[in-house]
Order: C-alpha cells, then sequence, then structure tokens
C-alpha cells in the first residue's frame, strides 16, 4: 500500500486558530500563543487521506493543499 | 420576512416551544423534519425559520458565513429590535473580519498546546469535587460536580478569585433564565437600570456580570497578572484593538459559556453513564476509550442546541430557495443524532469512531472557543472516575430546563455505586 504524500498550507488571513489543525496534526501545525495564527512546522507533508481530513474540519476553511507530492514507497 | 419559495413551504413540525424540552429533546419531530424534502418552514412569533435539521446542511450554513451571516440578525431564534441587537452584540454576533480580530485575541489560550498546561489545576478540581461527592454519598451532581468544575476552570483562566464562584454560577443561573419560559429576577436587581431588552438574555444578571467584569478590569489595569483579564486590558490600551463593549461582552461570553455548556456536558454524561453501564465498565477497562467516550458524551449532550444565522443574499440550500434576510436556525440537536451522519445515532457507543459532531458549532469559524477545555474536563473527569472505579446510579428525573437554546439540567440526584 503506498499513501499519497501532499504539502499543506495554511491561509493567514483566514485562519481564526480555532486549533482544529493542532489537534488533529501537532506535528504538522502550531497554533501561535500571540497572534492565535495557525503556521506549518516541519516539511508540511501529510498522507493525501489525513491531509484532507485537516482541510475538511478547519473552521476557517484557511487550509489548503499546494503541492501534491510523489507517492511513497 | 416570508418563505421566498413561490409554492407553499413544507411546514415543519413544531420544535421552538420551550416546553418541548421539558422532558427530553423532541427527536420524533426532528427526525420527521430530517426526512422532509429541502428545507421546512417552520413559523415562529411573526417571522418564521428555515428548519436547517440534517448533518450536512448543517455544516453547508455554518461553513458559509458569507452567504450565513451572524451579525445582520440575532443568533437565537427570537428577534431584536435594531438597537437591541447592537447594545448586545458579542464575540458569537458578529462576522469577519471583527470576528477574526476579537477571536485571536483570545484565541492563544485556548490552543490544544495551551488548554494542555491546565490538566493539572482541572485535576486538582476534579479530585477535590469527587472526593466529596463519594464522602457524601452522592448527592445532586448538576451541584456538587457538574457546575462547579467548570465554573472554577474557567474563573482561574480569568484570574477571578475562586471565592467569587458560586456568585458567577448564580448569576449564570438567572442568565439561563433568559432563554426560557421563567423570568424570576425584577428588573431592576443587582441595582441594574438598563432596560432588560438591552441586555444579553434580557437579564439583570447580565448587568451584574458587566460591573463585575469592569472591577476585575480596574484590578487588572493597577496590577496586571499572568491570565486573560490581563492580557484583554492589555490589548484595550495598546492602541485600542479591542473597544470598551468589546472587552465587556467578552468577559460575559467567557463566564457564561465557560461553564453553563460543560456544566451541561457532564450532567449528560453522568446520566448517560449512569443509563449505561456496560458502556461505563468499556471505559473503566480500556483507558483508550476516555477519549472517544469524552466525543460521545459531548455529542450525546448538544449542550447548545441551536443557532441561527441570517441570509445575506438571496440563496439556496438543500435545493429550497432562501431569501435575503430569512432566518436560517442549525439544530444542532438533529444534526447530531441525524441516520444519515451516524451509525445507529440513537446508540451512546463511548468507542463510536470517526465522531464529527456539531456538539462545538456546524464546523464553521464560530467554533466553540472553548472546545479542548470542555474535553479536558470531561475526559480527567471520567479519568478520575475510572481511577475510583466508581459508577453512577440515577436517583430519580432530572429537573430540566425550558429551553429551546440551552440542553439545560438543573438538578439531578446521583449516587455513587462501586465498580460497574
Amino acid at each position: 500500500m503506498s499513501a499519497d504524500l501532499v504539502r499543506v498550507a495554511v491561509d493567514s488571513e483566514r485562519c481564526i486558530g480555532g486549533g482544529q489543525c493542532e489537534m488533529l496534526e501537532p506535528e504538522v501545525f502550531l497554533v501561535d500563543d500571540d497572534e492565535a495564527i495557525s503556521s506549518v512546522i516541519g516539511s508540511g507533508e501529510l498522507p493525501r487521506d489525513r491531509a484532507d481530513v485537516v482541510v475538511h474540519r478547519c473552521p476557517g476553511a484557511a487550509i489548503s493543499i499546494v503541492q501534491p507530492q510523489r507517492p511513497s514507497e | 420576512m416570508s418563505p421566498s419559495a413561490a409554492s407553499a413551504p413544507t411546514l415543519a413540525p413544531e420544535i421552538a416551544d420551550p416546553r418541548l424540552y421539558l422532558d427530553s429533546i423532541p427527536h420524533e419531530r426532528f427526525a420527521q423534519i430530517r426526512a422532509m424534502p429541502g428545507l421546512a418552514w417552520h413559523p415562529y412569533e411573526d417571522n418564521g425559520f428555515w428548519a436547517v435539521t440534517r448533518h450536512a446542511d448543517v455544516r453547508a450554513v455554518s461553513r458559509n458565513p458569507k452567504v450565513f451571516s451572524s451579525a445582520i440578525g440575532h443568533t437565537n431564534l427570537w428577534d431584536l429590535e435594531a438597537d437591541a441587537l447592537e447594545a448586545r452584540r458579542s464575540l458569537i454576533d458578529t462576522d469577519a473580519p471583527d470576528h477574526t480580530r476579537l477571536r485571536r485575541m483570545v484565541a492563544g489560550a485556548f490552543t490544544p498546546k495551551n488548554i494542555r498546561r491546565w490538566e493539572d489545576a482541572v485535576r486538582e478540581i476534579t479530585v477535590e469535587l469527587l472526593d466529596e461527592f463519594l464522602a457524601e454519598g452522592g448527592g445532586d451532581w448538576v451541584e456538587m460536580v457538574a457546575a462547579p468544575l467548570p465554573i472554577r476552570v474557567i474563573l482561574s483562566m480569568l484570574g477571578v478569585p475562586v471565592a467569587d464562584a458560586d456568585y458567577l454560577v448564580e448569576l449564570s443561573n438567572y442568565l439561563v433564565e433568559g432563554t426560557s419560559d421563567t423570568q424570576s429576577l425584577p428588573p431592576d436587581a443587582f441595582g441594574n437600570t438598563t432596560e432588560l431588552r438591552l441586555l444579553p438574555f434580557n437579564s439583570p444578571a447580565s448587568h451584574a456580570l458587566f460591573e463585575y467584569g469592569d472591577e476585575m478590569r480596574a484590578k487588572r489595569r493597577a496590577e496586571p497578572c499572568d491570565d486573560l483579564v490581563t492580557h484583554l486590558v492589555k490589548a484595550e490600551a495598546d492602541g485600542g484593538r479591542i473597544s470598551r463593549h468589546e472587552y465587556r461582552h467578552l468577559f460575559h461570553l467567557l463566564v457564561f459559556a465557560g461553564n453553563e455548556t460543560t456544566r451541561t456536558a457532564i450532567s449528560h454524561g453522568a446520566m448517560a453513564l449512569a443509563a449505561h453501564p456496560d458502556q461505563w465498565q468499556r471505559v473503566v477497562d480500556d483507558p483508550a476509550l476516555i477519549e472517544p467516550a469524552t466525543e460521545e458524551i459531548i455529542r450525546w449532550a448538544t449542550p447548545v442546541l441551536h443557532m441561527r444565522r441570517t441570509a445575506a443574499v438571496d440563496c439556496e440550500l438543500a435545493g429550497t430557495p432562501i431569501a435575503a434576510g430569512d432566518k436560517v436556525v442549525m439544530w444542532y440537536a438533529s444534526a447530531n443524532r441525524d441516520e444519515a451522519a451516524y451509525t445507529d445515532p440513537f446508540r451512546f457507543d463511548v468507542g463510536r469512531g470517526d465522531n464529527e459532531h456539531f456538539a462545538f458549532g456546524g464546523g464553521g469559524p464560530h467554533l466553540c472557543l472553548g472546545a479542548f477545555l470542555a474535553r479536558l474536563e470531561v475526559s480527567v473527569l471520567l479519568q478520575e472516575m475510572a481511577a475510583r472505579r466508581m459508577s453512577l446510579e440515577q436517583r430519580g428525573e432530572p429537573v430540566r430546563m425550558a429551553s429551546n437554546f440551552v440542553h439545560g439540567v438543573l438538578s439531578v440526584e446521583m449516587a455513587p455505586g462501586g465498580a460497574p
């Protein structure tokens, strides 16, 4: 089985700091303490299915998939 | 406003009458509405509303704030006059960009990472309340556990002295009355001189809560601390990033929403665990079920029954045309039992997977600010109950609120039992 890796990004204008992304994928997203804006930490890569869930659950519709990556082994 | 459809709209069964909620959520009526094609029109006072009852439709409304506004009209079923709407406006009744600005003012304190810092404090309070409950051999679960736990936690975050917890719970109880048929306070209670229609929940208790927030503001201006009120006071001083009105209403909202909703979740959660000892046994046996059990309790409880939006433009939902200005009401109480979204929605299942419930809102930007705090409080409570291998036995019927907005439980007698 292989899972497609994709890269995700946060639109800081739309982010409301709801923290859903940090809850679902704490290795990839962190909400800033002061501005309460989420940003991508690390590579920003996620398997496609998990990226879809974060996009689906983001209350500000601020997360998007920006770049499909090559399939992992 | 009247329904925009040229053809006569399908009338929904009555769901707005607060008295319908005295025994339980009117689930059968909601099931009938979910099964109706399109959206059903519901007459209400002089100005009816579109009843949005299906999970997918609630999500569509919640996630489209440009079309379904929180700022144009009130966010409850009932309408407010224009001056009252302004006087009562809080974070809940705003759209972007005001909503984004105000929300970010406090959101940093409520992220998963920062809420986890409160775990020890939540556990300490929980242990104290549970041990007292056990020592007394039980009693009113609402008064002994469900009400004090969340209010003490939110007051700690705000920086309010714990000694004032009872007073603020009392105020909060009066506010809830404002969503039901009863209002037990005289208009001039707490020295109120403001017209009631200009106060949140039409309640003089709102005046008292504003006054309390103003006192806190003055104290933190004189002597800053490491708490939320100090944070807001600084934001107000710092180039007016938050207005005086916004501060007062945010303080009011944090106190009210920070205790009332989680209290409701913990009250219904206790009743659900008492009614389903097999499910509680699963949690006691398997700590991995604490997390899904917490989500299931919150879905089951659905502390907030509805929120309303107002159509900003002519639009369409579920094939039904909606006119600009129409009231569109999301019934979380119905979406959380939607057969299309859940297997066996009426089964209380602590192992339910992928539970995308709408107890914290319908998935849009007005997502409950305290969602992670509520989860922490419920999950720590379950952990500590499981650690004591205690179960709950319900004694008699709960006293419920007659409200179509808050799924409130005023009291319910519980006795501790041994391992289930």
